[in-house]
This record gives C-alpha cells, structure tokens and sequence, in this order.
C-alpha cells in the first residue's frame, strides 16, 4: 500500500472514530452523567475532550498528508515521518482517553505518559513532512 | 531525527525568509514571556483599613491554590457552609430588604442605605430627628448564611468591627434583632459589644484567624482566609503544594499504598486526633491560661489538625477533675457559666459544640467512633442539588441517615432490632439517633440531637430535667409509663414518682413547668413529626397557643414553627419578636381563631395532658403547673 493510501485510510477512519467519541461525549452530557460532568471529575471530561479534539485534528492532519503526498510532486516522505504521523494519530489521543478513564482528583491516570510520546511523534512527523515538501518544491 | 534538527541549517529556504521566521517566532516567545511575568509580578489592590484583611501567614496558601488538584474536594467545600461562614464586603447575597431598611430596637433606630457596592447604617435615638441621625458605618463583613444572615459594621477604630444589632433568618425572610435568635432572658437587649468578632469570633469563623488586639479597642486583625476553609482540617498547604509539583511524586503516591505525609487527613487519622481537627472550632473549650490566650490573638492558633491536643486550649469538660484552677476561675467570673452550656450531669446542651458530647460518648471510649463515622466534608455525589441536600443536612454521609453508622459497630443488634427497641422495625422509634441522641441540645433556634451517646432513663429527667428519649417522642405520656417501660423491657430499676410523675403528660409539664430550655425542646418536639404520630396532634395545639406568649423570645419563635406543622396552621403569621401588650393580644387573637375555625369537634385528648373534654385548660392543673415554672435564666450561646 502507497504512503499516501495509508495516511487517508487511517485518516479517515481515525475520524469516524473520534468523531464517534464526540458524540459518545454528547450523549454523556445529554443525560448528565455525573461520571463524566461532577466537578470532581473535571479532569475526566478535560481528558476525555482533548482525546476527541486531538484524535479529530490528527485523523485530518494524516488525510492532509495523504493528499499532499498525492498532490506535491517528487515529494518523498521519509519512512520514519508516514510512521511518526500515524504513531501520533494513535497515541495523543489514546494517552488522553486512557488518561480520564482513572483520574486522582487533579491528576489524569497513567494513560497520559502516551501523550509526551505521540507529542514527540507529532512534532517529529510534521517537521519531517515540512523538510520533504520544502525540499520538493525546492527540487 | 537527525536529518530533522540539521535541516534548518543546510539554509534550503532563502536565507531573508529564515530569518523573518525566526524573529517572528523569537517575538512571540518573548510576548508569552512578558505575559506571565506581568501577571505573576501583578500587585493586589491596597487593602480595605476599616476591617480584617486576608493576609497569608507562613505557611498558608488559600483554598484557591487547593483547587487546581482538588477541584471534587473543593467543589463541596465550596457548597458548605463552612465557606460561607465569614464574608468580607460585597461578597455575600446581601437580603434585598437591606436596601432602605429602617428597624427599632432597645431605643435606638437604624437606616439602612445602599451607596454604590457597599451598605452603610446610621442611627439615632428612637423618634429623633431625620437630622439626628449618626455618621455612616459601612456594613463590612457577614457572617452565617445558613440558618441566619448576621453583619458587621466597621466602626473606624482599625480593624474593630461592631455588630449590626439585627439579624436576618433567611427561612423567614425575616429582620430580628440578634438577641432573639438566641436563647437568652427577655431582659437582654444586645449580645456583642465592638471588638468581640475581633477577639473572639475570628478564631472559628475564618481560617487561621489572628485577632492581633492593639490597644484600647483598636484592632488589626487578619485572617490566612475568610471563612472555614482547607487549610483549617488539613493544615497549612505549602510544603505539600512545593513538594507535589513532582508529576512522579504525585504518581507514585497514587498508585503506591503510602499516605502522603506532607499534608493531614482527618478522615484517615485516629478517632482523638480526627474528631479534635473537628473539635478545634467545635466544642466547649477555654485558654489554658492569659498566656495562651494573648499568643492565639497575635499569632494564630498553634493547633494543627492530626495533633491530639491545643497548645492554647484545652476542652472544657464540667465532670472531669483536669484544668481546675482555670475552671475555678472560669466559676468565679460567670457562675452559670457550666449551668448555660451543660445539663446538670455534664452534658452538652448547647449546639455547635458536639465535641464535648462525643468525648463523653461510650462509643469514643472504643477508640474508633469520631466525627466522621457519622459525617463526610467531601461527598462523593457531586451535582449541585446533592451538594446543596448535603450541607443543609448537616453534611451527614449517606449511610448515617439510616442505622447503618451504629450497626457498623453494633451488628448484633440489626439481626434482634424490634426485639431490642419494642418499635417496629420501620418506626421512628427503631432509630439507633431517636433513642440514644435524642434532641436535647438547643441551638440557632433549634433544636439538635445530642452527641453524646446514651440510653434514656427517667433518672436523667428526674435529676437533671433533660427530656428523656421516650417522652420526647411519647409527650403524651407521663413518666411512670416511661419508667414501668424501661423497667419491664431493659431492668431499669424503678425510681421514685410524685403524683404528676405519674399521671400528667410529660408534655404538659415541660412546657408549662420548665425552664426556658425545656421549654424550647419541648414546643420543638411537639412540631416534629415522629412525635406529633407518637402523641397525636389535638391536644398541641393549646399549648403551643399558649407556648406563643412564653416570655423568652426564641421559645415563642420554636412554638410558632411548631405550630405551623399542624393540619391548618400552615400558614398562621405570627410575629414573635413582639412584646408586651401586643404580643398577648395576637396570641388571643390566634388561638380564638383556632378555637373558633379549627378545632376538630370530635378531638380527643390524652388523659393527662391536663385538658378537659371540650379541650379547654383544666385550670387547676394548668395554674399550678405553671406557678411551678423554674424562672432561672437561662443563656444558651451557640
């Protein structure tokens, strides 16, 4: 499967998924579940809120890239980068999901040590995806 | 990773673009960075001089700081009344009726005005003068918020505040002058004279309060924080905040079994120490000595919760042979000193004060009962409305509103309950709190079970002139029926009875021969249902009428509550605070009405409740019960 394939199937799959969770947020919300909107479980529904705004963003970051590596020519994503970009559309906002589902009052659970990781992906991956698009158009 | 960090420096892009790049991103972390210093580096407004202040002592750094990591915890301190217990300036729901109010009391009249964010009150003899009115004196701080609503006027001498001689009863929606809402002789006119919050009440009404007396009646006080607020339970926060920045610190001691020891929990500590985190505000105490009292008021409490004793205070226990010479004293300068706050046997009669009782406790003698066997400050259940239902309930977990707090110790007795209490099992009387902390202390016109547990005897109402349990249920009943019940059902030994002992209503008696107290307790009782159902409800109402005209203002406010629980009086408007001539006639007015309207023809009375058939006094007995009437004073201060 080419680079580009895989960054839209997960894409846009990535987002039905995240886009699922809002919803699921939705319905929390609509019944008002203390679980979810206590003030004593803000961290939950802080976490829970990121994994869902984050999961959102990284699934159209990664359509982004399939598109751009369909639309800018010669450009060459490095391996590492197409990974890194996948790698924070999993991590970030599963760290964040993880994070709210056991939380100690002002702390997420240890879900969220997965949030520095796909962080450093993400950076990784973008700065990687910008150097190759610089350099195509460069070239 | 490599190929990324030397990208930027193999100058791909053009060198004039790199550079714009990299001082527009220069100038915005230098932005971020100006940012947060100027508002870390803002400084507070200059702080109000006509009143205490919120200045942080070491050590201390507010429940705003708390909040970050605490936020469920938080939340329910927040809904407490706990919090609400100081509020400085405009802080608080001022009672619309403020504005342009204008009261008489004890010769004097006050004006309320409103000017701008703040309330100011002038006075001046009764029926002087528009122009004789006083200079302003700014309302500047409230206190309570959930039974009554009391403020504090600066009086331009420091920090030294004066009270506003009237409260607010928020149920009401009614103004009273402050000495009514206490139990005290109708010939008290005031209660607090300037600089007594400053030296007294800022120790339990704020947290870590100093009242720092300067001299004369001039105050500078200052307070870590208004009202009762985290660090009052759990000791000052400061090393645990500085020492909890640690994300692994904080991680390990959540998921590890280890108790964090930078900060204090008084639902983990052991009974003495967890109860006396409580007992520090709640509970008959004195200064161990001038000393002490002198170093509380320049420097703050040196008390700390999870310690297991005041180094200022000691509880002031009537029946226990500690802290003579300062009890001799205590004597020397109020001999009702003990008499006001404790029933002749050395139990608690005042609220507020449940300390004294708990200590008394058989229970506290096992050495695992405390306060927070029966109570909770942080509730798991979260939502606004369970919140609210919770701090008006007395911040009760759920498990005490049933039997379940006693029978985690006394399981025994679920298994044999109808046996053990001769009630049925749903009835008020199979309820552990009915029986054994019935409602004998009295408080913030109320009345409160006692927090000392105990077993009802007759002895207790014969000797000390408590009301037992089983009559303050049974009011219908004289005591020899309670004395034949707790000598057949659990070997009482049967004490000695007068005539009336055994023939006349408890009810009747108390009302008509106690003292003020009694009294209170007992028009408190005849409007709660449990013994309203046991006694039936006929035969109150021409005593409670009659209760309306009791010479002690707060008996009269008890009665018309009670009053107000039975069938057609829900709405009966009685103004309790009158006096005199006045007060007699709508009295009169109120039970002829009643008589007239209400009165169910077909009523039966209890045999000695002391009425005849048509429901009229049997005067005989009526005239001479009341001649009986124990007058002493009585001045209960919650």
């Amino acid at each position: 499967m080419s680079a580009s394939n895989r960054h839209l199937r997960f894409g846009w799959w990535s987002l039905f998924a995240y886009l699922s969770l809002g919803l699921g947020l939705e319905v929390l919300h609509g019944f008002k579940l203390g679980w979810y909107l206590d003030v004593g479980n803000e961290m939950r529904r802080l976490m829970f809120t990121l994994a869902h705004a984050h999961g959102t963003l990284l699934a159209l970051v990664n359509l982004a890239a399939g598109l751009t590596l369909r639309f800018v020519k010669d450009l060459v994503l490095p391996r590492y980068a197409s990974f890194s970009l996948i790698a924070a559309g999993v991590l970030l906002p599963l760290g964040f999901l993880l994070g709210g589902i056991q939380i100690y009052g002002g702390d997420p659970g240890v879900g969220i040590v997965l949030v520095p990781i796909g962080g450093f992906f993400l950076l990784y991956g973008v700065g990687a995806t910008a150097r190759a698009v610089t350099r195509a158009k460069a070239d | 990773m490599f190929d990324l960090l030397t990208a930027f420096s193999r100058r791909r892009v053009p060198a004039g673009k790199s550079r714009r790049a990299a001082w527009l991103l220069a100038a915005g972390w230098a932005g971020w960075i100006v940012l947060a210093l100027a508002s870390a580096a803002e400084a507070p407004g200059p702080l109000p001089a006509n009143r205490p202040v919120e200045q942080l002592t070491a050590g201390y750094v507010s429940s705003a700081t708390c909040r970050s990591c605490h936020p469920g915890n938080y939340a329910s301190w927040h809904a407490s009344f706990h919090r609400t217990m100081t509020q400085p300036g405009a802080a608080p729901k001022f009672p619309e009726s403020l504005d342009r109010l204008e009261l008489t009391h004890d010769g004097r009249d006050y004006r309320v005005e409103h000017v701008g964010s703040a309330y100011q009150v002038r006075q001046r003899v009764h029926g002087g003068a528009t122009t004789e009115y006083s200079a302003p004196q700014q309302i500047v701080l409230t206190t309570g918020s959930h039974h009554l609503q009391i403020f504090w006027l600066a009086t331009g001498e420091g920090r030294t505040l004066v009270q506003f001689p009237f409260a607010y009863i928020l149920a009401e929606k009614m103004w009273v002058p402050v000495i009514q809402t206490f139990m005290a002789p109708p010939e008290f006119k005031n209660i607090y004279t300037a600089g007594e919050w400053n030296a007294a009440c800022i120790n339990c009404h704020t947290t870590q309060g100093r009242g720092r007396f300067v001299s004369g009646n001039t105050f500078d006080s200052q307070a870590a924080e208004f009202g009762i607020s985290c660090e009052s339970c759990h000791a000052e926060g400061a090393d645990h905040i500085a020492q909890n920045r640690n994300p692994l610190r904080r991680f390990a001691l959540h998921l590890g079994d280890q108790r964090d020891p930078t900060i204090v929990n008084p639902a983990r500590l052991k009974a003495q120490a967890s109860t006396l985190a409580c007992g520090q505000c709640h509970s008959i105490a004195a200064f161990k000595g001038m000393e002490e009292k002198i170093d509380l008021s320049q420097h703050g409490s040196k008390f700390r919760p999870g310690q297991t004793e005041m180094p200022q205070k000691f509880i002031l226990q009537p029946t226990t042979d500690d802290h003579v010479a300062q009890k001799r004293e205590i004597l020397q300068r109020n001999p009702n000193y003990f008499s006001d706050r404790f029933w002749g046997d050395g139990m608690t009669r005042v609220t507020g004060r449940e300390m004294n009782g708990v200590l008394a406790s058989p229970c506290f003698k096992g050495g695992e009962f405390s306060c927070v066997s029966c109570h909770e400050m942080h509730p798991r259940a979260g939502d606004t409305a369970a919140l609210a239902a919770w701090a008006d309930g007395h911040q009760m977990t759920v498990s005490a509103e049933s039997n379940t707090s006693c029978l985690q110790c006394h399981p025994k007795i679920a298994a044999i309950l109808t046996a053990h209490t001769h009630h049925p099992a749903e009835s008020a009387g199979s309820s552990c709190y009915n029986c054994h902390m019935p409602h004998t202390a009295f408080g913030l016109m109320g009345a409160l079970r006692s927090h000392q547990v105990s077993s009802p005897s007759v002895r207790e109402t014969l000797e000390y002139h408590r009301p037992n349990a089983c009559n303050l249920c049974h009011l219908d009943k004289p005591l020899g029926w309670t004395a034949e019940k707790l000598t057949a059902w659990y070997g009482q030994p049967a004490p000695a009875l007068s005539a009336d002992d055994r023939e006349l209503a408890t009810g009747t008696r108390w009302l008509l021969q106690g003292d003020a107290g009694l009294r209170a307790l007992t028009a408190w009782s005849m409007g709660w249902a449990p013994a309203q159902r046991a006694s039936g409800r006929d035969w109150l109402y021409p005593y409670l009428f009659t209760s309306l005209d009791d010479p002690y203002a707060v008996v009269r406010f008890v009665s018309w509550k009670s009053l107000q629980s039975l069938p057609g009086l829900g709405d009966f408007k009685f103004t309790y605070t009158t006096e005199g001539a006045p007060l007699h006639s709508a009295v009169q007015a109120g039970y002829q009405n009643w008589w007239r309207t209400m009165r169910a023809p077909g009523a039966t009375f209890p045999a000695g409740a002391g009425l005849l058939p048509d429901g009229h006094f049997q005067q005989d007995i009526f005239v001479r019960l009341l001649r009986a009437r124990d007058q002493s004073p009585i001045f209960i201060v919650e």
